[in-house]
C-alpha cells in the first residue's frame, strides 16, 4: 500500500528552481519512488527525482499537492519532502502509522 | 559523477549557467566552460571544448550542452578531437542551454549515469513555463 499525503504548499517560493533542486536531492536519498501531483492545476504525476518534471507542475504557494510514495521508507520520504514544501500542518490521509499514533 | 560542459558563444552566458548549477548542487558537480572564440570575441572553439570535456571527465562521462548554431558544429568537432576512450564517454545533449544544463547538473548530482543525465537535459525540450 503506497503512502500518500496531501498538503497545501506553504513555502513562499512554491516549487521553483532552487527549492525544486533541493526537493530532487532530498527525494534521491530514499529508495522509495515518489510521485507528485498538483491537485490545484491538475498536473502530474511527476517523479520527485526529476527537476524538470517538478517544474512542469507549476507548484506555487497555496497550491494543494499530493505526494505518493511506494517502496522502502515511503513514509519517511513523504514526510521529508512535505517538510520542504512547508507542509508541517499536513493532513495525513493514510498509511502513516507513526503519525496516526502520535496524533491520537 | 558525470561532468557537465557548457559551450556558449559568450563567456558570460556560460559562466552564469555554471554559477547556477553550482549553487543548485552545492558545488558537487564538476562544471567546465568552453566559451568564446580563440581571440576572445563571441564564438566557439573546438579545441577549447575538447579541453573542457577532458577537464570535466572523472571517468563517468561528460554531458555537453551547447547554445546555438556554430556551437553545435564546434562541439561535434570537439568530440572528434578527443582520444577514443574519452570520446565514448562524452555525449552532446539536444536541449535548450539553460534549462538543459540545470536539469543535467541536478541529475548528475544524484549520481545518475550519463544516459540518465542526457535524458534529464533533453526533457527540457517539452518544458512549458507559463502553465500552458
Amino acid at each position: 500500500m503506497p503512502t500518500e499525503l496531501r498538503l497545501v504548499v506553504k513555502s513562499e517560493l512554491g516549487l521553483h528552481a532552487r527549492p525544486a533542486a533541493a526537493f530532487v536531492q532530498a527525494a534521491a536519498r530514499f529508495s522509495a519512488r515518489v510521485e507528485v501531483h498538483n491537485l490545484t492545476t491538475g498536473k502530474g504525476p511527476a517523479s520527485a527525482r526529476s527537476l524538470l518534471a517538478l517544474l512542469s507542475l507549476g507548484v506555487r504557494q497555496g497550491h494543494e499537492v499530493r505526494l505518493v510514495a511506494e517502496g522502502e521508507q515511503e513514509s519517511e520520504a513523504v514526510l521529508a519532502l512535505a517538510e520542504l514544501l512547508g507542509g508541517k500542518d499536513a493532513e495525513l490521509e493514510k498509511g502513516l502509522d507513526q503519525f496516526q499514533g502520535a496524533g491520537a | 559523477m558525470v561532468g557537465i560542459v557548457i559551450v556558449s558563444h559568450s563567456g558570460k552566458i556560460a559562466g552564469g549557467i555554471k554559477d547556477l548549477i553550482e549553487q543548485l548542487t552545492q558545488g558537487r558537480v564538476r562544471v567546465e566552460v568552453a566559451a568564446g572564440a580563440v581571440d576572445g570575441s563571441l564564438g566557439t572553439d573546438a579545441t577549447a571544448i575538447t579541453a573542457a570535456i577532458q577537464r570535466a571527465d572523472t571517468g563517468e562521462g561528460v554531458a555537453v550542452l551547447m547554445d546555438l548554431g556554430s556551437a553545435v558544429l564546434s562541439a561535434e568537432t570537439a568530440l572528434d578531437l578527443l582520444p577514443l576512450e574519452a570520446r565514448k564517454r562524452a555525449l552532446l545533449c539536444d536541449a535548450p542551454l539553460v534549462e538543459g544544463a540545470v536539469a543535467a547538473g541536478v541529475e548528475a548530482s544524484l549520481g545518475s549515469d550519463l544516459a540518465a543525465v542526457r535524458q534529464a537535459a533533453e526533457m527540457s525540450r517539452s518544458l512549458t513555463k507559463l502553465g500552458g
